[in-house]
């Protein structure tokens, strides 16, 4: 018999090979050192396999999976407590009873004055009123963002909270930035370009916009909780995300977001540590 | 972290503490298995961004998916099955692009030596891997689950969605590519040079 392959034993060292033809090779082996030697070194190959320990996982995939899990964590957490996409056909009392409790921050699209400019503040109501029965402060609040005035196009907007609304919650009220741009980041220069992009005014960087709901959604879903200081709507790798900034006492953090991102899907695709200070206090 | 009474929760407790509510219980399950699992993607792809993706997308999945977790298996093999299948997902996905090829193993290894600490990436780890790329990858993912993991043939067999037959058959002609590849980091150089290049098995190749 001629030399069996090395797929050939190691098929039948995996018992796959019986019968006629595995007593053929097993007789063989017993008369071939070299098929032997072969075989020994098939046997001892699991082994020397399993001896490599398992590499660690990298530190910056490490942050991007913790990051991407809070996310979902908060994601999960006000989806319990306030279901925005529950079906239409669900009853009012039943979405009242869901969001007993509803605390989180949330968004809210002012309506824009000054030429092109969008301010928009979290004042403790907005995207939570989607499923709220709370009809008195949802009114009130629409009145007072409909007169609200005072907007300003620079990233150190002053925080817009129409008074006599969020006198009902405990957030502290923020605001931000909504623009377009046409910047393409791409992860070897992201650093890079999101310094550059934060060190420009909004008018300059990009066109300062009203939020769309898709955005709006995108970032209560990945971001929230998390104190928003600016939002843009760009490109990534040539792919449509939204960029959330959010500050964290003095540290700041771009959050590159999936083309799919909205209301109800999407996640943090890269996230970035930008030095504290530079898009302002 | 320990229970109060200083035990830890095990896997199963976990995962139903996570179906529950605990914010908490799926970090520290995922935590526990991140190295294994990480280890499965990035070998089962063989590149560190995709690897990186995979078991981001992975994650994801089982953290949403928890509730269908029947019990039928382990939780490891339940989370090693929703890896092995994001990783060959981007692997699907991928293949439209330029393809994973021998030819690569210079850029493979190039990557594997930039990332991480030089000093700790043996030499063996770094040679298995980029051996690995030669492998189709569904042999791939069964020598990784079967003789780098571990995993008995029928806990590979539902990682991997598969027979138990095709399991072992996978692993005998992942082992027979592979062999001429790494059997040099025996150091049992004696051995390896009595056999003639024709038992080699590159034909197959």
């Amino acid at each position: 018999m001629t030399h069996p392959g090395t797929d050939v034993l190691a098929e039948f060292r995996a018992g796959l090979i019986t019968g006629h033809r595995g007593d053929r090779i097993a007789a063989h082996l017993a008369g071939c050192e070299q098929c032997t030697a072969v075989d020994a070194q098939l046997a001892g190959l699991p082994a020397l396999l399993a001896a490599i320990p398992p590499p660690a996982v990298p530190p910056n995939v490490a942050q991007r999976l913790d990051q991407v899990l809070a996310a979902e964590v908060a994601h999960r957490d006000e989806a319990e407590r306030a279901p925005q996409h529950a079906p239409p056909r669900l009853a009012g009392a039943s979405r009242r009873r869901i969001r007993r409790g509803f605390r989180l921050p949330s968004l809210r699209v002012l309506t824009p004055i000054a030429a092109a400019a969008a301010i928009l503040a979290a004042g403790g109501y907005g995207l939570s009123q989607l499923s709220s029965g709370d009809t008195a402060s949802s009114s009130a609040a629409a009145g007072s963002a409909a007169s609200s005035v005072a907007v300003s196009t620079a990233p150190k907007a002053q925080a817009l909270t129409p008074q006599g609304t969020a006198g009902n919650h405990q957030e502290q009220p923020i605001s931000f930035v909504y623009l377009t741009s046409h910047t393409d980041f791409g992860p070897a220069t992201l650093t890079r370009q999101l310094e550059e992009d934060l060190g420009e005014a909004p008018a300059a960087a990009g066109a300062v916009a009203v939020m769309p709901a898709a955005v709006r959604g995108c970032v209560a879903h990945v971001a929230s909780g998390d104190s928003i200081i600016r939002v843009e709507t760009a490109r990534y790798q040539g792919q449509a995300t939204t960029v959330i900034f959010t500050r964290n006492g003095q540290a700041d953090r771009a959050l590159i977001t999936s083309p799919d991102c909205s209301g109800t899907s999407g996640h943090v695709v890269a996230t970035r540590n930008l030095p504290a200070g530079i898009s302002g206090p | 972290m320990p229970d109060a009474d200083g035990a830890w929760p095990s896997d199963t407790e976990l995962l139903r503490r996570h179906v529950a509510g605990d914010a908490e219980a799926f970090g520290e399950l995922f935590r526990r298995h991140r190295d294994r699992l990480w280890a499965v993607a990035l070998r089962t792809v063989c590149d560190p961004e995709e690897a990186a993706d995979a078991l981001q997308d992975a994650m994801v999945s089982a953290f949403r998916r928890a509730g269908d977790f029947r019990g039928e298996s382990a939780v490891t093999t339940w989370l090693h099955r929703i890896v092995v299948n994001a990783s060959l997902d981007r692997l699907r996905r991928r293949a439209g692009r330029p393809a994973v090829s021998a030819g690569d193993e210079e850029t493979f290894e190039a990557l594997m030596t930039h990332e991480g600490d030089p000093a700790r990436a043996s030499d063996t780890r770094m040679d298995v891997d980029a051996a690995l790329r030669i492998l189709p990858p569904p042999q791939r993912a069964a020598l990784v689950v079967v003789d780098m993991l571990g995993f008995s043939v029928a806990d590979a067999a539902v990682i991997l969605d598969i027979s138990p037959g095709t399991v072992k058959s996978r692993c005998a002609r992942a082992r027979a590519r592979l062999l001429p590849h790494v059997e040099h980091l025996k150091g049992n150089r004696t051995a390896s040079e009595s056999v003639s290049p024709a038992q080699g098995g590159e034909t197959t190749l």
